[in-house]
């Protein structure tokens, strides 16, 4: 039920200050660059034209480039939904010891705390032209690694992992004794997988398709790399349309192609898929199925997959290490410290850059989160749905639509932004943000509203019951919010490789950079150094949380759930 | 501790709400409140009947889509909650799972700005009357129900609100634990003499606490009483059933004189003790008849014959289910001794004393 006369926000002064604020920033950062993007692709000075559609459209290769992305992001999305469910039925049903449930959860972070391409450049290392096990081992010649097997397995191997963690709690969650009733009644453990435990995974598996499916369609980074000329995708058409032809208007034109889809995506995923869940995942866990819900010889074929898998990632990450490590990998194996040197003297910059980012936009971000999903969860103002929806945009919509939309919206006067700092800066707070604003929601949705109200029955304004009340218990998804948006800050570059500049650039910049300079070592040793940072602050948070963590508070699973 | 004693008035609030199936439906219409100074008022009624929306908005959290509330004179309608300086017990209690029990007493007063050490000793004594002395340093997970609802009292009352208001503070608690948790409840109320409005939807409850009882049913207040007046003087068929056990039996109004109503029902003349005013001659009436006001006596010594359908005996007293014609009638009878012989099958005479019987209109719902 809700109030048909939606009381009027001016009752709380405080919070129609925030909210108003709020909008200002979303129009401004959100709205205004997507509506500035539009115009650019379906206006030419003011006179409403779909030539820029119909240029992409009759252009051979570019309508080959559609194809393939939406090709790439369905195998993509097919393959890493079965690892990851074979993962998260390893992990939730084989009764694993915990020491092995924590080695694959540690297999499973890595690609998620990387930057996106890392896994690209071990598969590099290990199946290019002097690749590890293409040259080295097999003695292959001439062999090229670029092209849709490749891209497809890095993209799997890297996305796979957002599969594993929809789908391990709502697995956890089934109600054993479901299956305990179905194997009681005489099913096999077979048909109890096939006819209770798999259809009550059907909406999380649609739900971690989709996630892959827009995953894989924004992935820019990967197919830059791996791709090749032979098969053309979406994302680094329209880089390359921008930096390589200086075709503004042409590059947002083949953005506004992926716009389709990936909205697509994103309205069957909110409106569709998580309407139709029979299993409310509530973070308790159901515990182990207390009876053996698969036989010892699945159960040995299970752990085998997922070791095949989780051994591959370590290796590549092995491999990047000593890369890293080595004068030349493929060619001079010596040990050396060289590549460290390089980027700690002439990158030391691009590392500060990162850094002092990466450091403002975590608390803006992490600030941004538990405002919006509070506000949005608990104060009734006009427009609270609307900017729930608009908060999620940028998040839903490939980077690379939103790097051409900033370039565009913030090039020219009257916000003119381009070179500096908060550019890169506002884009992974609204982009990233959003984590912290679900998180909220999620949480609040345990709080009871009873508690609020209680602190307001005792004489506690707004400002007082969001600071000592609400405050306090969400502090975990405030913590998750911090923590996401660093982690992207720092490995993130879909949206931003559009955005650097001479003042400002970014670590994953100079690392794509290197890479097409064929400087593999130093590219090895930036990879290196973000994992590393990533996890230190990933530690660092975790240990926040619990020095935070009140008694009563709710804790959070993980990280990166849901 | 001695509070400011004031009363309260709703003067025609309205509540609407949109209902997914339902369309725009009232929670609360028209609903006229007058509280006195130190009174102790429940609003009864089922779940749905709009006395816990009332309540939020004398409360404050909810706001009145029209009418007015006033507290001592003093009109509060468009004052926000935390300006009310009233006492809310919820029904879960609503404890701040991450403060302690201290901290949870402390809030409101900490909130208002007072001194450390008068925080501490308002807390200690407050604590004390709660008798939660030694708990300061619990938190609410730790608490049983009980004490979770007396940590819920305490925070309530130390912040020496003018109104106290309960929304169903006992609704978690087992059933042995609501007797006596309603009896302390009673007992502060008296002692600290503060205007209270206590929400709940069992009768038992509302009757054992309350000065005054008001019953709520879609939306609106339909009986101000005290539990005696609504027990026995009820002034539609809905208050009858929803207070208590009750048979309603069809009858016809013959004559109506002075104090005693004349009904002609279950085959015999039937005399009443109160009627609706809406009663005249010759109308279709209902009588309300409690259970325990029929007495079993010999055939013929009754007022009217009835056949005993069965009987059940439990210890202190002995339900029967009799027939009269083709109306069932529910009876409890107390046992005194050992029971007497009275057995499924026989016949009885049934004896009904006129002061107990009320005559309601046929239509009165």
């Amino acid at each position: 039920m809700t109030t048909v006369s939606a009381p009027a926000i001016g009752r709380d002064p405080a919070v129609a200050t925030v909210v108003i604020a709020l909008w200002a920033l979303l129009l401004l950062f959100v709205v205004y660059p997507l509506v500035t993007l539009l115009g650019r692709v379906l206006f030419d000075h003011g006179a409403f034209t779909t030539a820029g559609i119909a240029a992409i459209l009759t252009d051979r290769h570019q309508v080959r480039a559609f194809w393939n992305s939406l090709l790439l992001a369905l195998l993509v999305g097919s393959g890493g939904t079965i690892i990851g469910f074979v993962f998260a039925f390893t992990a939730a049903r084989s009764r694993l010891p915990r020491w092995l449930l924590t080695v694959i959860d540690a297999a499973v972070l890595l690609p998620l705390v990387s930057p996106p391409f890392t896994t690209a450049i071990a598969m590099i290392f290990s199946f290019g032209p002097r690749g590890l096990i293409t040259y080295e081992l097999l003695g292959l010649k001439g062999v090229t690694v670029y092209g849709l097997m490749s891209t497809l397995s890095s993209e799997i191997l890297t996305y796979f992992p957002i599969a594993y963690l929809t789908l391990r709690p709502l697995l956890a969650a089934i109600d054993s004794n479901l299956e305990g009733m179905a194997l009681s009644l005489g099913a096999s453990r077979w048909r109890v997988f096939r006819t209770v435990t798999l259809p009550l995974c059907i909406p999380g598996l649609a739900n971690a398709f989709l996630l892959l499916f827009a995953a894989s369609l924004a992935d820019f980074a990967t197919p830059l790399i791996l791709a090749g000329n032979n098969f053309p995708v979406l994302p680094t058409q329209a880089y390359l349309q921008i930096t390589g032809l200086f075709d503004l208007r042409g590059g947002a034109a083949l953005s506004f192609m992926l716009l389709v889809p990936a909205l697509g995506v994103f309205l069957l995923q909110r409106y569709w898929v998580s309407r139709r869940f029979y299993v409310t995942v509530t973070g308790k866990g159901a515990g182990q199925t207390p009876f053996d819900s698969i036989s010892p010889a699945v159960r040995a074929a299970l752990l085998a997959a997922c070791a095949v898998v989780a051994a591959t990632i370590l290796y590549f990450y092995a491999l990047l290490l000593y890369a890293s490590l080595v004068q030349a990998l493929g060619a001079n194996h010596a040990l050396t410290l060289r590549h460290y040197r390089v980027i700690f003297t002439e990158g030391l910059r691009v590392i500060r850059d990162t850094l002092i980012i990466a450091g403002l936009a975590m608390p803006l971000g992490g600030l941004y989160g538990i405002l919006v999903g509070y506000l949005v969860a608990r104060k009734p103002f006009v427009g609270r749905r609307t900017m729930e929806l608009v908060s999620m945009i940028n998040y839903a919509l490939p980077g690379t639509i939103v790097g051409i939309a900033y370039l565009i919206a913030f090039n020219d006067p009257p916000i003119e932004l381009t070179g500096t700092a908060l550019i890169i800066i506002a884009c992974y707070v609204f982009r990233y943000g959003a984590t912290g604003i679900r998180a909220t929601v999620a949480m609040l949705q345990q709080i009871d509203k009873s508690l609020e109200e209680a602190s307001q029955g005792l004489g506690a304004g707004s400002g007082t019951t969001f600071r000592r009340v609400t405050l306090p218990l969400i502090l975990p998804a405030f913590f998750t919010g911090l923590g996401v948006v660093f982690i992207r800050s720092m490995t993130a570059i879909s949206a931003t490789i559009f955005l650097v500049s001479i003042s400002w650039t970014l670590i994953t910049v100079r690392i794509l950079e290197n890479i097409t300079e064929l400087s593999l070592g130093p590219a090895a040793a930036y990879s290196v150094l973000v994992v590393g940072i990533v996890f230190v602050v990933i530690a660092l948070i975790g240990r926040g949380l619990r020095w935070f963590r009140a008694p009563g508070a709710i804790p959070v699973t993980s990280m990166f759930g849901g | 501790m001695a509070i400011e004693t004031i009363g309260v008035q709703v003067d025609g609030v309205s509540k609407r709400f949109s209902h997914r199936v339902k369309g725009e439906i009232y929670a609360a219409r028209d609903v006229h409140l007058d509280v006195a100074p130190g009174e102790f008022l429940t609003l009864l009624g089922p779940s749905g009947c709009g006395k816990t929306t009332t309540l939020r908005m004398i409360a404050g959290f909810e706001h009145p889509d029209a009418g007015s509330i006033r507290l001592g004179g003093q009109d509060v309608t468009g004052l926000p909650a935390n300006q009310r300086n009233m006492g809310f017990v919820f029904q879960n209690y609503a404890l701040f799972p991450h403060l302690s029990v201290f901290d949870n007493v402390a809030y409101g007063l900490q909130v208002r700005g007072q001194a450390a050490a008068v925080i501490a000793k308002s807390v200690g004594d407050v604590l004390a009357l709660v008798g939660l002395s030694g708990y300061e340093h619990q938190f609410s997970g730790q608490l049983s129900g009980g004490e979770q609802q007396r940590v819920a009292l305490a925070r309530a009352i130390v912040i020496r609100p003018r109104v106290l208001l309960f929304d169903e503070p006992l609704s978690n608690l087992d059933a042995k634990l609501r007797v006596q948790m309603r009896t302390e409840i009673r007992d502060l109320q008296r002692s600290l003499a503060i205007t209270t409005i206590y929400v709940t939807h069992d009768q038992e409850e509302a009757m054992a606490v309350s000065d005054r009882i008001a019953v709520m049913s879609q939306g609106s207040v339909v009986q101000e009483g005290t539990a005696e007046d609504l027990y026995y003087r009820p002034a539609s068929e809905f208050v009858a059933t929803f207070v208590g056990r009750v048979n309603l039996v069809p009858g016809t109004l013959i004559e109506r004189s002075g104090d005693t109503v004349t009904v002609a029902a279950l085959g015999t003349t039937i005399r009443a003790g109160t009627a609706h005013a809406a009663v005249t001659g010759g109308a279709a009436v209902k009588l309300v008849m409690r259970p325990e006001v029929l007495e079993l006596v010999e055939v013929g010594a009754g007022d009217f014959r009835a056949d005993v359908i069965s009987c059940t005996f439990l210890g202190e007293k002995t339900e029967y289910l009799l027939r009269c014609g083709d109306v069932e009638l529910q009876c409890v009878r107390h046992n005194a001794g050992a029971v007497g012989a009275i057995r499924e099958g026989s016949a009885v005479g049934v004896r009904v004393a006129a002061s107990a019987v009320t005559v309601l209109p046929e239509a009165a719902r």
